[in-house]
């Protein structure tokens, strides 16, 4: 008896998830072999990072604050992949969200109850903005968005990082690369975790249901999934791309306005801290499914809060980032290898 | 693994023959989640032998070869090549072995060259490689084997009779003894079948075997020498080629007798035929995706009622053709109606607006999204309509209702309509897409080559669905290049070649000399014919 493997073509649900769990368990498995081996006590580390994560009020009230952005670029990055783009460029677009909603709370005085709402939709119109160019030339020149996304990204990041230390540098002198406390606020509904959280949710059930549950959503999807099948029975490709890119970045923006406003408070350099690329992992982790989008990012947000936490050990920070990349890896390999299963037969 | 098979006469004649069969496949069965697509089949293939695999769509023929080739594991039975038990985990195995396949739906990178394609996923290519190293390799291999090709081609500038050639050549490169071709005349020219013909005779002369998957029985009854038959995904017999006749193939494919009638016969309650055309053309131009002119100042009218036949060798404008004709590429110049409306500068939406349905002729590429579900496919033309839509809501659970019925109306069973649309047999597909165009087409139907890929039983039911429709009053164009088909069929032909019609004419006035000759270039009218009678 010789044991092969076998590729299939469609995945069952049950291996998908089994195969994740197990790659999880895998990437701690080695993480623990590394540590042991530096040395480290393991029940002391262990129990410290599952204390803060899941075991305390702080911990939780963490992994909900970074999950609301992850969630919002992977919900980006999930929807433009529904039309056939990739939007690698999720990064750049939180930054201008975070820029354009900054600018808002900086120079434009009002109530709150104004001020808010004008700078969501001010984050949302600067992440729309910075996908625009890409989008264009996508629709109407064929220019593929992947590279013009990308290069997007460390305009952006560069953006922030002038404005911070440049002119809107916090006039205190309290800070190098920041901006001062914004004066306002995105009301929290439990501890800090501020109500960035349940809106992203809501964004993503709400995709979700227009995907399956409208005619744009329908046309969508035939676009996404065919351009001359979407021709031959009348659907506009061009005009739902360009609607869904735009889409995509908005949401992005909103990512980098909760975060500046409602998390950071402020706007500094290296706000956007990589979320809008993990946003890429969230969305190929949850192969295009809203609640798979949920799940992806709380995944994510553990990993980075547990890197946090082993980080205060005085675990060094490339260890960490090896860690989280660890566990990326193994989960690539697992879903990877649902799509296999393992035959039995006798030798040839 | 123990089990019991029960041979047939012929195969143990084979079996105890001194000839070793080169694959030999025993007691196979392939089952999907509500579908038994092969159960129980034997099947062996003997060195220098072409043999043709037969039955209806979705008689399990492509899931049989895919497990030969690797794709798909069976449940159950042996595979044995040079009488040895086999387990090939992928199609790279398979062609390790020596077996290589052909699919259905081709399977090559269109933006890369025919070398880079030759030379894909090959652990023959060289390390180093260069554009003029593949090409010269390409070139040489290509020489050796006696096909023809462009090395330096891109793939998506080729004809499909060409891409097909790449796909033989990739398969034979790496040393293949037997090569399975699922349908591989479904989408060639005569000129270029019979070069195939031609190539393969030449393989199975030095010693490997073919496999030869086709719908079309004069092609089995020439090329082959032997003959096994499906049905339901058991096997019915294998035969020796000469001991067969059409008409019993057609008898053990379908079960019953199958005959292809005249249908020209109009029913007694039939609409007449209107004296004023549902679609007009006048001196119609329009450009080729590769912008040469391939439709040059057509004029042509279809009425109410009839079925007007087009006949001429594929690739000379009849998909172009079919594609204004639904707004889907825009003419150059000239006019064209569609019930008295001027629709010249309209797009698909106002064609299907306008009772127009189209089946077009590469269903996988722009008639369905091969990767969404069947639901999804099957509603592609009513998703904007009540009840599936009510206002800018869409109703999933009244669109699985009507994919239902599309599919019990095309006589497709469907386990799950939510797997994607490509688990489908090929047939199964064209039949889909048929139905579903069928519902919209309240005035007229394109049809570009309705019964590719289709089975006799299914060609026969096809062209049925088509005089219901003009019974009820619809213009059907139907375009073919079976000229058998086009007589059984319409009302008049007429006939393209190099973008121009080269004569509109009664069928009861013509015959299949005629339509050869203007096949060929020659033009005809209509009052010319009647003259000559
Ligand atoms: N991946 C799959 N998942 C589910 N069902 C499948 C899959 N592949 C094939 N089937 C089913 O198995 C049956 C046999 O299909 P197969 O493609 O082998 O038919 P076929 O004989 O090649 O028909 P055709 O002449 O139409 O090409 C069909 O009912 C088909 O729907
Ligand atoms: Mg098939």
């Amino acid at each position: 008896m010789a044991i092969r493997i076998q590729r299939v073509p469609s995945e069952n649900l049950g291996g998908g998830v089994a195969a994740r769990l197990i790659a999880i368990l895998l990437a701690l498995l080695v993480a623990a072999v590394i540590f042991s081996l530096n040395g480290a006590d393991l029940g002391a580390l262990g129990a410290h990072v599952l204390k803060s994560t899941f075991g305390s009020r702080f911990g939780l009230m963490d992994i909900g604050l970074i999950m609301t952005p992850l969630i919002l670029t992977g919900l980006a990055v999930m929807i433009a992949m529904k039309v056939g783009a990739w939007n690698i460029g999720a990064e750049g677009q939180f930054c201008a969200g975070a820029f354009a909603a900054t600018a808002v709370a900086l120079f434009v005085p009002g109530p709150t109850v104004v001020i808010v709402p004008l700078m969501f939709v001010a984050g949302a119109l600067g992440g729309m903005v910075w996908i625009l160019i890409p989008t264009l030339a996508r629709a109407y020149a064929d220019v593929s968005e992947l590279i013009t996304t990308l290069l997007l990204n460390f305009v952006g990041v560069l953006l922030i990082y002038y404005v911070a230390t440049g002119p809107w540098l916090d006039p205190s002198g309290m800070s190098f690369a920041a901006t001062k406390r914004l004066p306002y606020d995105i009301p929290s509904f439990w501890g800090d975790v501020h109500w960035g959280l349940p809106i992203a949710v809501l964004l993503t059930v709400l995709v979700a249901a227009v995907l399956n549950y409208t005619r744009w959503g329908y046309e969508v999807r035939i676009a996404g999934s065919n351009p001359s099948a979407a021709r031959y029975a009348a659907i506009p490709f061009r005009r739902h791309l360009i609607v869904v890119m735009l889409l995509s970045g908005a949401i992005a923006g909103l990512a980098g306005m909760f975060e500046a406003v409602g998390t950071a408070h402020r706007l500094q350099g290296g706000i956007s801290n990589n979320f809008g690329y993990i946003g890429i992992m969230v969305a190929v982790l949850a192969r295009g499914s809203a609640i798979g989008v949920l799940a992806g990012a709380l995944l994510m947000a553990v990993i980075l809060k547990s890197g946090i936490a082993l980080q205060t050990q005085g675990v060094n920070i490339s260890t960490v980032l090896a860690l989280t990349g660890l566990i990326l890896f193994f989960t690539a390999i697992g879903d990877e290898l649902s799509h296999y299963r393992i035959v039995r037969s006798k030798p040839a | 693994m123990t089990m019991n098979v029960m041979l047939n006469a012929e195969e143990t004649i084979a079996s105890g023959s001194p000839i070793q069969p080169i694959v030999r496949l025993r007691g196979i069965a392939k089952h999907f989640p509500g579908v038994v697509a092969n159960q129980d089949v034997d099947f062996d293939l003997l060195p220098g032998e072409i043999h043709a695999l037969l039955g209806e769509n979705g008689a399990g023929k492509s899931t049989l070869m895919n497990i030969l080739t690797g794709i798909y594991r069976q449940n159950e039975g042996d595979v044995i090549v040079d009488g040895q038990l086999v387990t090939f985990a992928s199609p790279l195995d398979a062609i390790a072995a020596g077996i290589g396949m052909v699919h259905q739906h081709f399977k090559l990178v269109k933006a890369f060259t025919v070398a880079e394609n030759i030379h894909l996923g090959w652990n023959e290519t060289p390390r180093r490689i260069s554009r003029e190293l593949l090409e010269a390799r390409t070139a040489e291999i290509a020489a050796s084997l006696n096909l023809a090709v462009k090395p330096a081609a891109r793939i998506s500038d080729l004809s499909t009779g060409e891409q097909q050639r790449v796909e033989i050549l990739r398969v034979l490169s790496r040393k293949a003894r037997v090569l399975i071709l699922d349908e591989p005349t479904a989408v060639l020219t005569p000129a270029e079948a019979a070069e195939l013909f031609k190539a393969l005779r030449q393989f199975a002369a030095r010693g490997n075997a073919v496999i030869f998957i086709s719908h079309k029985l004069d092609e089995v009854l020439e090329i082959s020498d032997r003959v096994t038959v499906l049905r339901g995904g058991r096997k019915v017999t294998t035969r020796p080629t000469h001991e067969c006749d059409k008409r019993m193939l057609a008898r053990l494919m379908v079960g019953q007798e199958v005959v292809l009638s005249n249908m020209r016969e109009r029913r007694p309650d039939a609409k007449p035929v209107s004296a004023e055309p549902v679609l007009s053309l006048r001196d119609v131009s329009a450009h080729d995706d590769l912008g040469n002119m391939s439709l040059k100042r057509i004029s042509l009218d279809l009425r109410a009622g009839e079925i007007l036949g087009i006949a001429g060798v594929a690739g000379n404008g009849q998909k172009e053709l079919s594609q204004v004709l639904t707004g889907i590429r825009p003419l150059v110049s000239g006019r064209l109606q569609v019930c008295g409306r001027d629709l010249s500068a309209r797009g698909a939406e106002e064609f299907a607006a306008f009772g127009v349905g189209h089946i077009p002729e590469d269903r996988l590429q722009s008639g369905l999204a091969p990767a969404l579900s069947i639901t999804d496919n099957a509603v592609i033309r009513e998703y904007g309509k009540a009840p599936l839509s009510r206002g800018w809501l869409y109703r999933p659970s009244a669109a699985a209702a009507l994919a239902r019925s599309i599919a019990e109306a095309a006589s497709v069973t469907v386990p799950d309509f939510a797997m994607p649309v490509r688990n489908l047999s090929g047939g199964n597909q064209q039949r889909l897409v048929a139905r579903r165009e069928m519902r919209i087409a309240s005035n007229v139907l394109i049809a570009a080559y309705p019964c590719r890929g289709l089975d006799v039983g299914a060609i026969n039911a096809m062209m049925r669905y088509f005089t219901e429709l003009r019974d009820a009053g619809v213009g059907v164009l139907f375009v073919s290049e079976e000229l058998d088909e086009l007589f059984k069929l319409s009302d008049r032909i007429a006939v393209m070649f190099h973008g121009e019609i080269m004569g509109v004419v009664d069928t009861s006035d013509v015959d299949i000399e005629t339509i050869g000759l203007m096949m060929g270039g020659q033009r005809r009218s209509a009052a010319d014919l009647a003259g000559e009678n």
